[in-house]
C-alpha cells in the first residue's frame, strides 16, 4: 500500500485500541457525551427538530430500531435516527465547540448511538468500543482541521460541522463497525462527497440540519463502505487539477496520522472542548461576561439598573459578518447576534433558554437597550476562538464611562466547566423531557463508561 | 434579491411558457435518461445502492426502473435511479459542464409516483418540473466563469444538480414563493462533492445524491423548514462552491427564454466521458484510413507511436486503467480501444476487453500532448489523434465536433437506437416502445404514472 495521508488515517481508524486513551481523553470525552446527550434532550422540543422527525417518520418505517432523543417509543431507521438526534444536538446551538472551530460531539454521537442499537445481540459494542469510536470521530475532525490555515479562524465559506464532521462521523462508525483497514479509507472517501455546506445557512432555521446531515451521512458513507462501495483512495492528500478533500479549502497541507504503536496522542488530550452556558454561538459567551461584569459595575454605580442612565453601549468585537446582527428578528438570527446577547445579558443579569423566545426577543425594553449599541472592531480582536476577546463599554449620560472585558469566558477550554456546573446544564436540560430517575442513570451510565457491556443501553 | 427572483420564477413559470423546441429537447434528454438508467441497474455499483437503501421502506414508495418486483420510499427511488443513470457515464452533457438530467429525472418521476389517488400529476406537469430543474441548473452555471471549463474542484452535479433538483421538486409539488426560496437554501446545505472521486465507484453517488437531496430539501420546505433567503446571493451560500461568484436576477416570466432553448445537451454514443468522445472519433477516422476493411485486423507490429493531442484534463488522463471506472475516464484507453475495434460500445468496457493483449501493447504506445489551444471547455476542444509508423509515415485525423454533440445532435432513429439498446437489457421489447411512445406524446399524457 502507498504511503498516502489518506492510508494513514484509515491505517489509524483501523488499528486504533482502547489501551490508547489515555486518561485525560476518558475524562474529556465522557463530559462531551454527558453534555450531548442532556443538549439533544431539550432539542427534541424545538420547531426544527418537529420538522425533522415528522419528515423521516413520514417517509420511512422499516427496520426501525433506534431510538430519538425525548421521544420514549419512537423508533427509527438508523441512519434517520442519527440525523433526528444530530438536528436536536444543535437545534439550539447550545453543544460544544472545540479549537480549531468546529462542534465535534454532535457530529459523531448520534451516529454512535444509532449504530449501536443497530448491531446485533451478539456483536453490540461495550462502553470502552463506544468510547473510542467517538474519540476516532473527534480525534479524525481535529486532524484535518489541521490541514489548512484557514481552520483556525471563524468559518466564512463552509459550516466546518459539514466538513471535518461528516468525515468524523464515517470514522468513528467504521470503528465501531470494525471495518478493514480497506474500508476505512472508502468510508473516507465516500463520506467527503456528501460533505460542504455553505456557512450562509448559519443563523437560519437549516443550521442544525448541518449536524444532523454530518452524522447521518457519514453514518451512510460507512454503511456503505461496508457492503464494498469504493471511493477515491487519495481523497484526502492533495492532488493538484482534481480536487478531493482539499476542495473545501484554499490552502491545503496535509499530514499524515502516525499509527498508533504503544502510544498515540490524541488532539483531545492537548486542546480541550468548550462547552456552552446558553444556547447562542460561541462568541456569545464573550460579550455575555464582559457584559455582566460591567452591569455589576453599574448597579454599584447607579444602585439598580437603570437603562436611562446610559447613552451608548460598545461593544468591541471580532470580525465576523454572520454573527453581527444589530436587530435579530428570529431566535436562530438572536442566537447569532452580538448585539442581542450583550443586550439581554445586561437587561437580565442572565442569559438562558429563555431569552430566546418570541416574546423575549421582541421585548421593547430590549430593542432600546438595542438601539443604542455602536459596535467596534479593534484590531486586536481575531476572529479566532483561542484568542478572541469582548469588552463592553457603557458611556453614560454623565459622562462617565463604565467597562467590562472579557478574554476567558467561564466554559472555555481555558476556564472549563466544573463537574457540578457541567451536571447543572445536563439535569436542566433533561428534565425538559425526562423524568428524574432516568436522567440519573445517564449521568451514573456515562461516568462509568468504560465499565458498560452494552452500550446500547445508553 | 436573486434568491427571491429565482423562487418567483420557479413559481411562475408554467406549461404555457414551454417553447416547442424546449419540449422536443427536453423529451429527447428523457428519453435517453431513462434509457441509460435502465441500462444502468444492471451494474454493480447500482447492485450495492440498491442492497443499502433496502433497509428503508414504506408505504409511500415509488419504483426502481426496469425493476417492478419491490419499491422503496420516493428519496431512495431517486436515488438508486439517480446512481444507476450515471453508473456507467452514459449520460447527458451540457454547456456549461454539468449532468443535468440526471439529478432531475429520478426524482421528479419518483416524486410523482408518490403522490396520493386523487392528486395525479399529469405528463404536462412533469415536463414543465423536468425543464425547471435543468433551467436552474444552467443559471447557476453561468454564475461562474468558472464553470466554463472542466471541473478541477467540486463535481459540477453535486453544486448545481442538487439545486436543481430541489426546483423541480418544489416545483411539483407547487410549493409558494417562499418555500421554493427555502428548498434552494436547504438544498446548498447538501450540494458540493470533490472531484476526486470521479473515475472511482462512488461517482455515480453524486448524481444520485443529487437528486435525492434535492427532493428531500423540497419536502423538507414543503414542511415549513426555514433557510437562508439569501442563498444564491451571497459569497457563504452557493458562491462558497467558486472562486468567482456573481449572480444575476433570472429574465421576467413574459415568454420566458429558456436556455435549453439556445444550447442543447450533448448525448453520448457509449459510456465514457464526454471528452474521449472527441477522441474516440477521431480514432475512429484513423483506423479507417489504415486499414481497408473494417474486418482486417490492426497492424499492431507496424505501429511505433500513438499520440493524442488533447486538453489537459487531469482527471482524464490515464496511461493504463485497471478498473471500468478509470477506463471511461482515459483519452488513452478510448483511443486505443477505437483503434482497435473501429468503433466503441457498452461492451468495450468489459473486463475481458479492458484487460486484453493487444490493447495494453497499444497503450504502451500511446501519448499525450496538451497544445496550448486546446482548452478544456467542452464547447472548444478538440481532438487530434497521430498514428506514427514504423516505416517513418504517419497517419492522423482531427475532430472537432463528435456526432453526438451539440453542434452535431444525435438524429432521431440514432437516439431511439441508444434507448432501444440499453432499455432492452431489462425490458420486453413492448414496454421499450411503449416508453418512447408516452415519452414522445408527454405533453398530452394524463396521468404520468403510466411511465
Amino acid at each position: 500500500p502507498e504511503e498516502t495521508v489518506t492510508s494513514s488515517f484509515a491505517a489509524f481508524v483501523h488499528a486504533v485500541r482502547p489501551e490508547h486513551l489515555s486518561k485525560t481523553v476518558c475524562h474529556r470525552s465522557k463530559r462531551m457525551i454527558l453534555d450531548s446527550i442532556g443538549v439533544g434532550l431539550v432539542g427534541s422540543t424545538t420547531h426544527v427538530f418537529d420538522i425533522a422527525l415528522q419528515y423521516c417518520r413520514e417517509l420511512y418505517s422499516s427496520v426501525a430500531v433506534s431510538s430519538v432523543y425525548g421521544k420514549p417509543g419512537v423508533k427509527l431507521s438508523p441512519t434517520l435516527a442519527a440525523f433526528t438526534n444530530g438536528v436536536a444536538t444543535h437545534s439550539m446551538d447550545f453543544d460544544d465547540t472545540w479549537h480549531p472551530a468546529t462542534h465535534p460531539s454532535g457530529a459523531v454521537l448520534p451516529a454512535l448511538l444509532a449504530a449501536s442499537q443497530m448491531l446485533p445481540p451478539s456483536t453490540k459494542p461495550n462502553g470502552v468500543d463506544f468510547l473510542l469510536a467517538f474519540n476516532v470521530g473527534l480525534e479524525v475532525q481535529g486532524r484535518l482541521m489541521h490541514f489548512s490555515t484557514e481552520a483556525h479562524n471563524i468559518p466564512k465559506r463552509f459550516h466546518p460541522p459539514s466538513v471535518v464532521g461528516t468525515m468524523g462521523s464515517a470514522a468513528a462508525t467504521a470503528k465501531l463497525l470494525s471495518l478493514s483497514a480497506a474500508q476505512c479509507a472508502h468510508a473516507l472517501g465516500i463520506a467527503a462527497s456528501l460533505a460542504g455546506a455553505p456557512m450562509a445557512n448559519a443563523a437560519t432555521q437549516a443550521k442544525p440540519l448541518h449536524i444532523g446531515n454530518a452524522t447521518r451521512l457519514g453514518f451512510e458513507a460507512a454503511l456503505l463502505a461496508a457492503r464494498g462501495m469504493e471511493a477515491n483512495p487519495s481523497i484526502l492528500d492533495d492532488i493538484p487539477g482534481c480536487s478531493g478533500f482539499s476542495a473545501f479549502y484554499s490552502v491545503y497541507q496535509p499530514k499524515p496520522l502516525s499509527t498508533p504503536s504503544d502510544h498515540h496522542e490524541f488532539l483531545l488530550e492537548k486542546q480541550d472542548i468548550a462547552f456552552k452556558r446558553f444556547p447562542a454561538h460561541l462568541g456569545m459567551h464573550w460579550v455575555v461576561d464582559a457584559a455582566l461584569s460591567v452591569r455589576n459595575l453599574f448597579i454599584n454605580y447607579a444602585g439598580s439598573f437603570s437603562p436611562s442612565l446610559i447613552r451608548t453601549i460598545v461593544l468591541k468585537i471580532p470580525v465576523s459578518k454572520y454573527i453581527n446582527r444589530p436587530f435579530p428578528s428570529s431566535e436562530h438570527q438572536a442566537r447569532h447576534s452580538f448585539q442581542f446577547n450583550a443586550c439581554t445579558a445586561l437587561l437580565d443579569g442572565e442569559v438562558g433558554l429563555s431569552s430566546f423566545t418570541e416574546s423575549s426577543i421582541h421585548r421593547q425594553e430590549l430593542r432600546e437597550l438595542l438601539d443604542k449599541v455602536v459596535v467596534e472592531h479593534p484590531e486586536d480582536n481575531v476572529a479566532n476562538f483561542d484568542k478572541m476577546y469582548g469588552e463592553v463599554a457603557l458611556l453614560l449620560h454623565s459622562g462617565d464611562v463604565l467597562t467590562g472585558k472579557c478574554d476567558t469566558f467561564y466554559g472555555h477550554w481555558r476556564k472549563p466547566l466544573s463537574k457540578e456546573s457541567l451536571l447543572k446544564k445536563f439535569r436542566s436540560n433533561a428534565s425538559h423531557v425526562l423524568p428524574e430517575e432516568k436522567i440519573e442513570t445517564i449521568i451514573t451510565m456515562v461516568d462509568n463508561l468504560e465499565n458498560l457491556s452494552d452500550s446500547s443501553q445508553l | 434579491t436573486i434568491t427571491g427572483n429565482f423562487a418567483s420564477v420557479i413559481h411562475g413559470l408554467n406549461a404555457n411558457h414551454l417553447t416547442d423546441q424546449v419540449i422536443q429537447r427536453s423529451k429527447r434528454m428523457i428519453l435517453d435518461t431513462l434509457g441509460v438508467g435502465l441500462l444502468g441497474t444492471s451494474t454493480e455499483v447500482c447492485h450495492k445502492v440498491t442492497q443499502y437503501s433496502k433497509i428503508y421502506s414504506s408505504d409511500i414508495s415509488s419504483t426502481i426502473w426496469g425493476h417492478l418486483d419491490f419499491r422503496l420510499p420516493p428519496l431512495y427511488a431517486a436515488f438508486v435511479n439517480g446512481v444507476a443513470v450515471h453508473s456507467m457515464d452514459f449520460d447527458d452533457t451540457w454547456h456549461p459542464a454539468t449532468h443535468p438530467s440526471g439529478a432531475v429525472l429520478p426524482a421528479v418521476i419518483a416524486l410523482s409516483e408518490a403522490f396520493p389517488q386523487k392528486k395525479k400529476i399529469s405528463g404536462l406537469d412533469l415536463l414543465l418540473a423536468f425543464n425547471v430543474g435543468i433551467e436552474v441548473q444552467g443559471r447557476l452555471l453561468r454564475f461562474s466563469s468558472e464553470a466554463r471549463n472542466i471541473p478541477t474542484r467540486f463535481h459540477p452535479p453535486t453544486v448545481v444538480g442538487t439545486m436543481g433538483s430541489a426546483a423541480a421538486c418544489a416545483k411539483l409539488l407547487a410549493l409558494d414563493q417562499l418555500k421554493c426560496k427555502n428548498a434552494l437554501a436547504i438544498a446548498a446545505s447538501y450540494a458540493g462533492a470533490p472531484l476526486a472521486n470521479a473515475a472511482t465507484q462512488t461517482k455515480p453517488l453524486h448524481v444520485g445524491n443529487a437528486a435525492k437531496h434535492g427532493l428531500e430539501a423540497a419536502c423538507l420546505a414543503s414542511q415549513g423548514l426555514q433557510g437562508n433567503k439569501q442563498i444564491l446571493d451571497m459569497e457563504s451560500g452557493i458562491g462558497a462552491f467558486y472562486t468567482d461568484y456573481n449572480p444575476q436576477a433570472l429574465p421576467t416570466l413574459q415568454s420566458y427564454p429558456w436556455l435549453l432553448d439556445q444550447q442543447d445537451v450533448a448525448i453520448k454514443r457509449f459510456p465514457a466521458h464526454l471528452g474521449t468522445h472527441w477522441v474516440a472519433d477521431a480514432a475512429s477516422s484513423v483506423r479507417r484510413k489504415l486499414v481497408e476493411s473494417s474486418d482486417n485486423l490492426l497492424p499492431l507490429d507496424k505501429i511505433e507511436k500513438v499520440i493524442l493531442k488533447v486538453p489537459e484534463v487531469k482527471y482524464v488522463s490515464r496511461h493504463s486503467p485497471t478498473s471500468e471506472h478509470e477506463a471511461r475516464h482515459s483519452f488513452q484507453f478510448v483511443a486505443c480501444s477505437a483503434l482497435l475495434d473501429g468503433s466503441m460500445s457498452v461492451q468495450s468496457f468489459a473486463s475481458e476487453n479492458i484487460h486484453r493483449p493487444a490493447l495494453r501493447e497499444l497503450l504502451c504506445k500511446t501519448q499525450l500532448e496538451h497544445p496550448p489551444d486546446n482548452t478544456p471547455s467542452f464547447e472548444s476542444l478538440y481532438c487530434e489523434v497521430s498514428v506514427i509508423l514504423r516505416d517513418g509515415n504517419t497517419i492522423s485525423d482531427r475532430c472537432d465536433t463528435f456526432y453526438g454533440h451539440w453542434r452535431k445532435p444525435l438524429k432521431k432513429e440514432d437516439l431511439e437506437k441508444k434507448f432501444q439498446s440499453n432499455a432492452s437489457s431489462v425490458l420486453p421489447a413492448e414496454a421499450t416502445e411503449g416508453i418512447i411512445e408516452t415519452v414522445y406524446n408527454l405533453e398530452k399524457v394524463e396521468d404520468c404514472s403510466v411511465l
